[in-house]
Order: structure tokens, then sequence, then C-alpha cells
């Protein structure tokens, strides 16, 4: 695998610009799911994840032939993801109580185009659920239970692409377990 | 919650599989006979397999082809060098 990867940068380095496209469908879904769940929405994810890819382009000379490539790439997507939560203004969330009413939600403001079959619905609202939740933790606790979780990385990986002392990265993570644990505990 | 701050953290490093035999056989003695640490235990648990059941998602289709026709243009000089 890590040869292959050399073996296509070296091709781009050289200035066939096609190759790129074989790294991006290599990492695509990888990135796109680090955006994903950072933002929690698709939109976002694919504009950031995108970015990522352009700015490992352009920035390729600076990447360390020496280090998992992987490893660069996903930083560069973690680093995004956080300038555009950062850059967000505080916007309504859907499950925000409706001006003036009492149990409304904006939920219940959207009508439903399509009827779903009843599993569809839990398990997509299940799903829905889980982004939430993990969108209401603090930025620097979503990364490091989200490399951790649903990317299934070491901790000394997790340390490198967060640039962070592996110490570091357990505390987040426990952190992380913890504020979730308080959330999810009554479900 | 854990029954005093510092278990908090034995709680973690238990989780982890990160104690010692001797700590982990002595945590254990401490989970059998308190309540409060098993179910913070067992919450801990169900959250983890909570985070870990969200589906994998996938790139949209388009997302390679996306990329490519954002690359910045190759100059000719560039596209002879070896």
């Amino acid at each position: 695998m890590d040869a292959v990867v050399k073996k296509i940068i070296m091709e781009v380095k050289k200035g066939d610009q096609q190759a790129f496209a074989e790294l991006v469908d290599l990492y695509k879904d990888k990135v796109y799911q680090i955006s994903y769940r950072m933002l929690g929405n698709v939109h976002e994810a694919q504009d950031v994840a995108q970015e990522a890819f352009l700015r490992a382009y352009t920035n390729l000379d600076s990447y360390d032939m020496n280090r998992k490539f992987s490893t660069w790439l996903f930083r560069i997507a973690t680093n995004l993801s956080i300038d555009r939560i950062r850059k967000k203004k505080p916007d309504f969330h859907l499950d925000d109580p409706v001006g003036g009413t009492e149990d409304l939600n904006y939920y219940s403001q959207i009508a439903a185009d399509e009827e779903l079959p009843e599993d569809k619905v839990v398990q997509y609202e299940m799903q829905e659920w889980i982004q939430n939740e993990i969108s209401e933790l603090p930025p620097k606790y979503r990364s490091a239970i989200i490399l951790k979780y649903l990317e299934d990385l070491s901790l000394k990986e997790i340390g490198e692409i967060l640039n962070l002392p592996v110490a570091t990265v357990k505390t987040r993570i426990h952190r992380g377990r913890e504020a979730l644990r308080k959330r999810l505990r009554n479900s | 919650m854990a029954c005093e701050k510092t278990k908090t953290d034995l709680l973690h490093k238990y989780l982890d599989e990160e104690m010692t035999l001797l700590e982990k056989k002595q945590f254990e003695q401490h989970l059998m006979g308190c309540e409060d640490c098993e179910k913070h235990l067992r919450e801990l648990r169900k959250t983890i397999a909570i985070v870990q059941s969200t589906s994998h998602v996938e790139a949209p289709p388009d997302f390679t082809a996306g990329v490519m026709s954002r690359l910045p243009q190759q100059s000719k000089s560039n596209k002879w060098k070896t």
C-alpha cells in the first residue's frame, strides 16, 4: 500500500497531474468521513474534503515522504474542518424551539415529502441523533473521538494528526467520552 | 458518576486496558462492591458502542472529478518536467 502511494506521489511530483486522481480515489472516503463527522453537514463536508485534497496537491513538495501520507492528509482535513467550525456563525439548530411556541421544534416544520418505511425512518433518525450528539462536542474532543472510534486510528497516529502528545490525546478521548456519556446515558 | 473523582481516571484506564494485572485486579474488586462505578463503566461502554454504530459515510460519486477540475492549470514547462 505505502509503496503504491509513494509511486503515485512521485508521478504527481514529476508533473503527471492525472496521477493525483488515483490518490484522491484512495483516500476520498476517509477524508470525507472526517469532514462530515466534524461538520455534520454534507455540503460543507464535500467542500472541506475537496479543499483538503487541493491543499495536499499544492503543498505536495512540503510532504515528507518518510512519513505516512494519510497522516499528513488527515491533518490537513482536520485543520480545515476546525477552521470552518470557528468561522461558522452560531446558527439555529433544527432542535431549537420555534419562537412563540411551546413544544414545536424545526423538525415539525419540515413537511415530509416522501413516505419512508418504518425501519428506514428509525435507522435514519438514529444516525441523525448520533451525529447531533457528536456535533455537540467541543471541536477538540470531537476530532479525537472521530479519529479514534470512526477512523480506528492508533493514539500515536491521532497524536501526529492533531500535533499533540499521546498523553493529551488520551485526555481528550476521556473527556469526549465523558461528555457523550452524560448526554447519552438516558437514551 | 464514579464514587470519587480519582476513580473516573481509573475507569478510563480500565476501559482502555492500560492497567497492570495488579491494578486491574484491584479495580475489579472495587467494581464488584461499588454500584456507582459499575454503572459509570456500563454507560461508558454503551456510549462507545453508540458512537461506533454510526455508519461509514462515503464521498459523493463526483468527488474525484470535482477535485481534479479544481486543480491549478499546469503550465507546459511543468508538463514536460522529468
